[in-house]
């Protein structure tokens, strides 16, 4: 981890207008809990595992947030033509890439954990928790680290990153897991609401994620490290003079 | 001083010529950049690296139409074909992403390299130029909405037995699939291709034209199914819902049973009236926003 780094990196993800827009963002969910509540209706449980955190936030609003933080936090700087400074400096490419990953993070799970922990409540109001606003709270920050390491990653590899993730989310995620349950095992919204269900203590009518938690958790651990590894090594093979 | 006649300079004379040829003009200058925005709107022309997102979410928009080709020709042609409507609640997807991945390419291309000031120093007014990109765009997405479904009536129709019976059965759709095509093309281009020209930075006008997409569209679910009465006009702010809404109108189906046009228990004109509204405040947008740019 680099001080420095991690310093500037704050400042070019949450500048002013972005930050006041972002939090705008978190607004909706919380939104939609109080109407939600306003119109007084059966299941509250239910509607709060699987739709609101399951379906809206970590279908939508996480991999969304992910996606803005995870690859601008490197991919501007390759945009911009700024990465030259820092990759010309004697910083081992794997402490940018985690001073880097560690700023996005915090930043997607800070947006994402403050939409969940409100609107949940909200949702829940009254009712019995269950385990389902802590559990939902970890799935987010441990999906919010999955999702930026793999958007980092695709950001060092092509400048089109955002539509390609874009793609995977709203394809590969949306359409393509939906239709073959294989692919569960390649989709980080699954890891995601699989370690959900480590905490998340309630019938499997009110919430039942395909994955196992065990699995979600090694396989989140796995994709976490992999991805990360795999943007080092194409840092460490960048020269100089190379459009990204 | 020597008296001017001697300085009869040659050397100054650099032989400018008058340019006498043929003038295209603006119809020519529209005309051309509506071809060169509706090439580049597919990467025809660019680096492979530009080609290779446009193609795959058109490729994307016609995997439906091969799947059911390819299983009619392996199988039989007893298979169920896919009803116009339905293949247009499918295609909403791929043109969401399409407006995401190339609207901030159409606009902000000019806006980054400042080409713009070169475009409006021609015959070409600002008006023409915000014309000429959305109707390419337009184009660019009724490739998605159109092509695949015409690829599906000739495959088809080729598959049957009687080619001529098959089209004199299904020529009835024609129209509307027409209708809801140039529709949905023209509703969600011109208001993505608004919000993306309101900056050049390509990764800002993504995010924008995608929050348009997903923001509104949980929103609406949630404001239609749960919550009800006066929310129930949600159902017209997300694009999803209010375009399918529209071609429901169109080819006069009853919505599927609590599905958000179900359940809006909106008349389902006022879908249509919404795609029609959407799409003239977003070419108005594009028009004011090509008039007052700094080029």
């Amino acid at each position: 981890m680099n001080g420095v780094l991690i310093r500037l990196t704050a400042r070019q993800l949450l500048g002013q207008k972005r930050t006041v827009l972002l939090l705008l963002f978190a607004l909706v969910p919380v939104l939609i809990a109080v109407l939600y509540r306003v119109a007084g209706n059966d299941e509250p449980q239910r509607w709060a595992a699987s739709a609101l955190n399951a379906r809206l936030i970590i279908g939508t609003f996480l991999p969304l947030a992910a996606l803005v933080f995870g690859t601008a936090a490197l991919g501007s700087e390759f945009e911009d033509g700024t990465a030259v400074y820092i990759l010309s400096k004697p910083i081992p490419r794997q402490v940018i890439v985690l001073s880097k990953l560690l700023v996005s993070w915090l930043a997607t799970a800070g947006v994402v954990l403050a939409a969940t922990l409100i609107a949940t409540s909200i949702a829940l109001w009254g009712e019995p928790q269950d385990g389902i606003l802590a559990g939902f709270a970890l799935a987010v920050v441990a999906g919010a680290l999955v999702y930026c390491a793999l958007f980092m990653w695709l950001s060092v590899l092509t400048s089109r990153a955002l539509i390609v993730g874009l793609l995977y989310v709203f394809i590969w995620e949306g359409v393509i897991t939906r239709l073959f349950a294989g692919v569960r095992f390649l989709s980080v919204r699954q890891y995601t609401l699989g370690i959900a269900d480590a905490v998340v203590d309630v019938p499997a009518r009110v919430f039942n994620p395909r994955l196992g938690e065990m699995e979600a958790m090694v396989l989140a651990a796995v994709a976490t490290v992999v991805t990360l590894y795999l943007a080092v090594r194409r840092l460490r093979r960048w020269e100089i003079g190379e459009a990204s | 001083m020597p008296p001017a006649e001697q300085r009869t300079g040659s050397i100054y004379d650099l032989g400018y010529r008058r340019y006498d040829g043929l003038r295209l003009g603006r119809q020519h200058a529209v005309l051309s950049l509506y071809f060169y925005t509706l090439r580049g709107a597919f990467g025809i022309g660019r680096r492979a690296s530009s080609k290779i997102i446009p193609i795959v979410i058109t490729v994307i928009a016609f995997l439906p139409a091969l799947i059911q080709l390819g299983v009619a020709a392996i199988v039989s042609d007893e298979v169920d074909v896919i009803r116009p409507e339905n293949y247009f609640g499918f295609v909403q997807v791929p043109v969401a992403l399409f407006c995401a991945a190339i609207a901030p390419e159409i606009t902000g291309r000019d806006m980054r390299q400042r080409t713009l000031s070169l475009y409006f120093s021609r015959a070409l007014e600002r008006r023409d130029y915000a014309l000429a990109k959305l109707a390419a765009f337009a184009t660019a997405l009724m490739v998605l909405t159109l092509a695949p479904q015409a690829l599906l009536l000739v495959g088809n129709g080729l598959a049957s037995k009687d080619l001529a019976d098959y089209v004199g059965d299904n020529w009835k759709d024609m129209p509307r699939t027409i209708i809801s095509g140039v529709g949905i093309a023209a509703a969600m281009g011109a208001v993505a291709l608004a919000i993306a020209a309101q900056t050049a930075r390509r990764a800002y006008a993504t995010i924008a034209v995608v929050a348009w997409f997903l923001v509104t569209w949980p929103i609406s679910g949630i404001l239609v199914t749960e919550v009800g009465g006066a929310g129930r006009a949600a159902a017209l702010l997300s694009p999803f819902d209010f375009v399918y809404g529209a071609t429901l109108w169109v080819f006069d189906v009853e919505p599927d049973r609590d599905s958000v046009q179900d359940l809006a228990e909106i008349p389902l004109w006022a879908y249509g009236a919404a795609v029609a509204a959407y799409a003239a405040a977003g070419t108005a947008l594009v028009i004011r926003r090509f008039g007052r740019i700094a080029a």
